[in-house]
């Protein structure tokens, strides 16, 4: 037992390898917060569906240099990004902006929802409508389901 | 109603066919490049030959030219040389863009010009040299500003230096015939009227 506890113990001294690849100097931790914000969310153009700060391709590593040096001399997120988007197109951010085509991804699922709830309401409806609408009908059915009944009985 | 609804599984399931076997055949890499209809970004860098000439936006315009951009490094750009050659022979004027590859000093890499012109000297005597000359983007700056986000990748800038067309991937006559040809002969048509009209 006490083995297995020396052996958990022994992971606990595993975690922090993480992201320690790049050490680069910042004047301030806004800045470096904003590079690290800024190379999750830039799209590499080469390995499709990767950030740059994941990908190693050499456009990604001169898309990193590059965003640190616009970031060092002061550049705000939306400009670094619209550098970028000046580059490489709307493909390199990973937020579409808002333009004729994307602008569908935004209403289809309310026209959706709002088919889906027409068609609901219109289904409840007709199902009301059709069961009060013959009372001849219903009495019919409920003479033979009683005829029923007491032959069974 | 009941009809309708009793082939809607089978309408959806040929809708859903069509689309996923249209995506069979689409290119993830095609999408429009920022810089179609923009004129070429300045820069200012060296031959890679006689790195003492300098190039620069200006010295390049005058009539319409294909952009090359390459390295030594990459097997694809091999392959396009000798097509390539077979354009210049046409009388197209292919200008190289040279992509070095980033060198990391902490493994000891440096970058040695000499050692690259003999690399690429020998490339070309081998498998044909379809450039007028050879830029050398230092820091791949320029590259940057084209949006190349590797290569090869081909440019065809017209007579006032505006790009009219970027190109992902090899060329090769289908590209050429399909793509590029067309559009280069109307250049090189409004370039000439364009000469003639120029007092």
């Amino acid at each position: 037992m006490s083995r297995l506890m020396l052996l958990a113990a022994l992971f606990l001294f595993s975690t922090s390898l993480l992201a320690g690849d790049e050490i680069l100097p910042f004047e301030d931790d806004a800045k470096r917060s904003l590079y690290q914000e800024l190379v999750q969310q830039l799209r590499c153009p080469q390995c499709q569906n990767q950030n740059i700060a994941e990908s190693n391709a050499v456009v990604s590593i001169d898309m990193r240099n590059k965003t640190y040096e616009l970031v060092q001399q002061g550049y705000s997120r939306r400009e670094v990004i619209d550098f970028m988007v000046d580059r490489y197109g709307d493909f390199v951010h990973y937020s579409p902006p808002l333009n004729p085509l994307t602008i569908w991804l935004w209403i289809l699922p309310v026209v959706w929802l709002v088919l889906m709830a027409w068609y609901m309401l219109r289904r409840r409806q007709s199902a009301q409508t059709a069961r009060a609408s013959n009372p001849e009908l219903e009495q019919e059915l409920d003479a033979i389901i009683d005829a029923y009944r007491s032959k069974k009985s | 109603m009941r009809k309708w609804l009793f082939f809607a599984p089978l309408a959806i399931f040929l809708a859903v066919s069509v689309f996923l076997y249209t995506g069979l055949f689409s290119d993830p890499w095609s999408r429009d490049s920022a810089l179609l209809n923009r004129p070429m970004p300045e820069f200012d860098l060296p031959d890679l030959m006689q790195p003492q000439q300098r190039w620069n936006r200006e010295l390049l315009t005058g009539e319409p030219f294909l952009l090359s951009v390459w390295g030594v490094w990459c097997p694809t750009c091999k392959a396009q040389l000798r097509f390539m050659t077979e354009l210049r022979e046409q009388g197209i004027p292919i200008i190289g863009l040279y992509y070095p590859l980033p060198v990391d000093p902490a493994f000891g890499d440096h970058f040695s010009l000499g050692q690259l012109q003999r690399d690429v000297q020998r490339e070309l005597a081998y498998f044909g040299d379809p450039y007028q000359f050879n830029i050398l983007d230092e820091n791949r700056r320029l590259s940057f500003d084209l949006g190349v986000s590797g290569s090869p990748e081909t440019f065809l800038v017209d007579a006032d230096g505006t790009i009219r067309m970027h190109h992902v991937g090899d060329m090769n006559p289908r590209v050429w015939r399909n793509l590029f040809a067309t559009a280069f002969e109307e250049l090189q048509q409004a370039a000439l009227v364009y000469q003639e009209v120029k007092p």
